[in-house]
């Protein structure tokens, strides 16, 4: 028992610490996107500078919740709170990969697609948190392989190193999901902790993505 | 190569025409119009157009005209290729 609580709180730390690095890298991802919106007009980055914006701030909270509940799950108001604050992460998680995925459908097919995940984050909603988080990284992962298949569908008409680093950064996080999906349902922190580590390593692709997109200049 | 001029939104045809103003340094309308596959009447618009925003300018030598690129256009090439990067990661074009 005396060994679990260090164990916890050092799990609870590289958590926090891998997720808080990802919520900088969507957020960055997310002001790029609004910045290049606003000299292109294209409501398919617009989309997607929403989505990041929104997966960075649920992933903060998420951070936040992770480094909090390490330390004072034992606590009845504590618990309370961190399951308000994983609720809202969730939610707003598969908010945020919805409208990627719609962007990214209009990308491919015109703007004819109609969301229906609304639907089923409102059905989830009257569920409780563990059932919700099961359903949450269900959708997230039926959303992420959707993202990554319309990825390889660009690619293959448009082969450039730049969709090749985004598609790697999406098919990396929908990895993650699939291991994230697995610990939740044996309950396995070592498992989360891989999760969130390949989950990294997908906004560091998205990250390097970025910064070269960025330092790329005149022809 | 430019892309056909019917596919090609306004923004597409006005990076062209600066690419090929850039590319040739005191760019002949011939020359433009060539690279940036438009008629000679639209080129005409789009010329307008980018001198009131001040991307180009134009110098005139007797019956020659020829183009040039200012710092405000340079500056917007290069935003506008970073851009493009982005927006290629996502399988999109301008």
């Amino acid at each position: 028992m005396g060994r679990e609580r260090p164990r916890m709180a050092t799990g609870a730390l590289i958590s926090f610490t891998l997720n808080i690095l990802c919520a900088v890298v969507a957020l960055l991802t997310s002001y790029y996107a609004y910045k290049v919106n606003r000299l292109v007009g294209n409501q398919v980055i617009g989309a997607i500078s929403l989505g990041f914006m929104l997966l960075g701030v649920g992933l903060a909270v998420d951070a936040s919740t992770t480094l909090f509940s390490g330390r004072t799950l034992v606590q009845f108001s504590s618990r309370v709170l961190v399951q308000f604050a994983s609720f809202t992460y969730l939610t707003v998680q598969m908010v945020a990969y919805l409208v990627i995925a719609i962007g990214y459908a209009r990308a491919v097919y015109g703007s004819q697609q109609r969301p229906v995940a609304p639907a089923v984050i409102v059905t989830a909603a009257a569920v409780g948190l563990y059932r919700f988080s099961l359903l949450s990284y269900f959708v997230v992962l039926i959303l992420l392989a959707f993202v990554v298949f319309q990825g390889l569908l660009i690619r293959s008409g448009q082969n450039t190193k730049f969709s090749a680093m985004v598609l790697l950064a999406f098919g990396l996080i929908l990895i993650a999901h699939v291991v994230l999906l697995a610990s939740v349902l044996t309950l396995g922190p070592v498992l989360f902790l891989i999760g969130t580590g390949i989950q990294f390593l997908g906004f560091l692709s998205l990250l390097i993505f970025v910064v070269r997109s960025e330092v790329v200049g005149p022809k | 190569m430019a892309q056909s001029e019917k596919q090609r939104s306004v923004l597409r045809i006005n990076l062209d025409i600066l690419n090929a103003v850039r590319d040739e340094g005191d760019a002949k309308p011939t020359h433009i119009l060539y690279k940036a596959n438009l008629s000679h009447e639209r080129l005409v618009k789009y010329l307008d157009d980018l001198m009131a925003k001040g991307l180009i300018e134009v110098k005139q030598d007797g019956e020659n005209r020829t183009y040039n690129l200012t710092t405000k256009g340079v500056s917007f090439l290069i935003e506008m290729r970073r851009a493009e990067s982005f927006v290629q990661g996502f399988g999109l074009a301008i």
